[in-house]
């Protein structure tokens, strides 16, 4: 079973797309099989990162059936066991994606016979996002250490628990008062998560299953464009309040740090990693890697310090 | 979201039940400045109702861990309620009124060896302290293992050896590329393997080795 990781975090421009490549090339480099998915859907452009021409083949050959599977769907890259599913030459309107497309979309991901699938998601908190995201139980979120991009990763967390929710609620008989919780939670002003509390209240016998399902989630944090004037542990700090006062796990992989030099790359079509493999930015990408395939156990989780 | 719900007063500064008056206060600050309103990590995240009941639990546990007498009785409520097993012995006639003594006395290094040798006496403890040692290899993992059999904190170990608990634990994590260099990694090992009374040479050889094989296997891998 392939272990996949939807990479998202609310804002747009912290580097989703730019870490999905870097990342995917060096998992791959240690050898394991890797296929990156563009699900930026209408703004993809994972392929320029890499280097390559926009791919004929892609998400568009699945969804219109010229490919058997969504495997078949996935091109070589330059780079050896990477493999892309791009969405460049999906139809204009695939940004709209039906619902049913959606799902079959999410259960050939879970079937891909690689070993690690990365999908590089589109900012905001749009449903195929959040969807995207709940393919694995494990996440990884990109976020800038500035207080915009804070602010809006607590809200795509807020905003996965809701549509998580929602989902079980579908699933399974709740209270009916809690059927729509839209639209009551938005007239009373109470957060997403604070929907537990409210059924709480309501329904103490689906407490412990909300919370065992929330707590199965397990949030990945990584700092992009980490400059030296930035407090080294603010990190550890947004991952410790995350693990106090959310229901999941959370893993704070490393910071990025800036270069300037990401851009010329960008602009070069050249992978940072390849162009400049000697930098700091491109030895903490190296790190974070080695994080994700545990070849360095996280420092993160440490909470058994007594 | 959740607060500080089932949390105590120790958990919600994030500091052990050994705490010197120092330490509560530099919980106290750093608890502050992390719940303050204008922390770029918790801004966004709460209510002002929600923040000032956080901000008043915190102000509470600091008043009450500063104070002796509170802060025993405190202590006695989390044993006989069950939050925590018991006091630990060294404890008892430690707290500091006085902020000037030294915050490190909390923590007996005779006490310490003393237990170790107590549990080292057990047929199971010296089992596994004799197959660990046996071992070429050693991986930060047995030296948990056999820490935690021997029930050794990391912070009595850092209270001892002054090693800061984030190279204790890297090295037990196995975080090779957090370790300092040899030369200082070898007198930590080698301080490390005396509070838990085994032979440190054989630790630090079998730590260095593992990192080694660890490092040769990295290297293989295309770069």
């Amino acid at each position: 079973m392939a272990k996949i990781y939807p990479i998202g975090g609310g804002k747009g421009g912290v580097g989703k797309s730019f870490i999905t490549a870097s990342l995917g090339a060096l998992i791959a480099k240690w050898g394991k099989k890797v296929v990156l998915i563009d699900l930026d859907l209408g703004a993809s452009n994972l392929h320029t990162l890499l280097g390559m021409n926009s791919p004929k083949i892609g998400l568009n050959s699945f969804l219109n059936k010229t490919v058997k599977n969504l495997e078949n769907a996935a091109v070589p890259t330059m780079i050896p066991n990477l493999f892309l599913i791009s969405s460049f030459h999906c139809y204009m309107e695939i940004a709209n994606l039906f619902y049913a497309q959606k799902l079959k979309i999410i259960d050939a991901i879970k079937q891909l016979p690689f070993d690690y699938v990365l999908l590089d998601l589109g900012p905001g908190t749009n449903f195929n996002t959040l969807d995207f995201f709940l393919t694995s139980k494990e996440g990884i979120l990109i976020c800038t250490p500035e207080p915009t991009s804070i602010e809006n990763s607590f809200r795509f967390i807020k905003t996965i628990y809701f549509r998580k929710l929602k989902q079980m609620m579908k699933k399974n008989t709740f209270d009916s008062v809690f059927k729509d919780p839209s639209s009551d939670l938005n007239g009373s002003g109470i957060n997403p998560p604070d929907i537990i509390e409210v059924v709480l209240k309501h329904d103490s016998g689906k407490e412990t299953f909300l919370r065992n399902t929330l707590s199965e989630f397990k949030f990945k944090l990584i700092f992009n464009q980490f400059r030296n004037n930035v407090d080294a542990t603010l990190g550890d700090q947004f991952k410790d309040i995350c693990n106090r006062h959310f229901y999941s796990i959370f893993q704070f992989l490393g910071n990025i740090s800036y270069d300037s030099r990401i851009h010329d790359a960008i602009f070069s079509k050249i992978l940072y990693i390849h162009k400049y493999p000697h930098t700091q930015s491109a030895a903490d990408l190296k790190k974070i890697a080695a994080r994700i395939i545990s070849k360095i156990p996280s420092a993160s989780f440490g909470k058994d310090m007594l | 979201m959740k607060k500080f719900d089932g949390l105590n007063y120790y958990e919600i500064l994030k500091i052990p039940m050994t705490s010197s008056y120092f330490e509560i206060k530099r919980a106290y600050k750093d608890a502050l400045s992390l719940y303050n309103e204008d922390s770029i990590v918790t801004y966004s995240l709460f209510s002002k109702e929600e923040r000032d009941q956080i901000i008043d639990d915190i102000k509470d546990a600091f008043s009450t861990l500063t104070d002796d007498q509170k802060r025993a009785t405190y202590d006695q409520m989390l044993v006989d309620s069950g939050q925590v097993e018991t006091l630990i012995p060294s404890m008892e006639k430690q707290y500091i009124s006085n902020p000037l003594s030294s915050t490190h006395t909390r923590v007996n290094e005779k006490q310490v060896y003393s237990r170790v040798t107590e549990k080292l006496l057990m047929e199971d403890v010296k089992t596994l302290s004799d197959e660990i040692l046996l071992k070429e290899r050693l991986s930060g993992d047995d030296l948990k293992k056999l820490r935690k059999a021997v029930d050794v904190k990391i912070l009595e170990i850092q209270h001892i050896t002054k090693i800061s608990t984030s190279i204790l634990t890297a090295i037990e994590e196995n975080q090779f590329e957090e370790l300092p260099p040899d030369t200082y990694l070898r007198s930590f090992l080698k301080s490390y393997a005396k509070i838990l009374q085994i032979d440190p040479q054989k630790v630090i050889d079998g730590y260095l080795k593992t990192i080694s094989l660890a490092k040769k296997a990295d290297d293989s891998n295309p770069k």
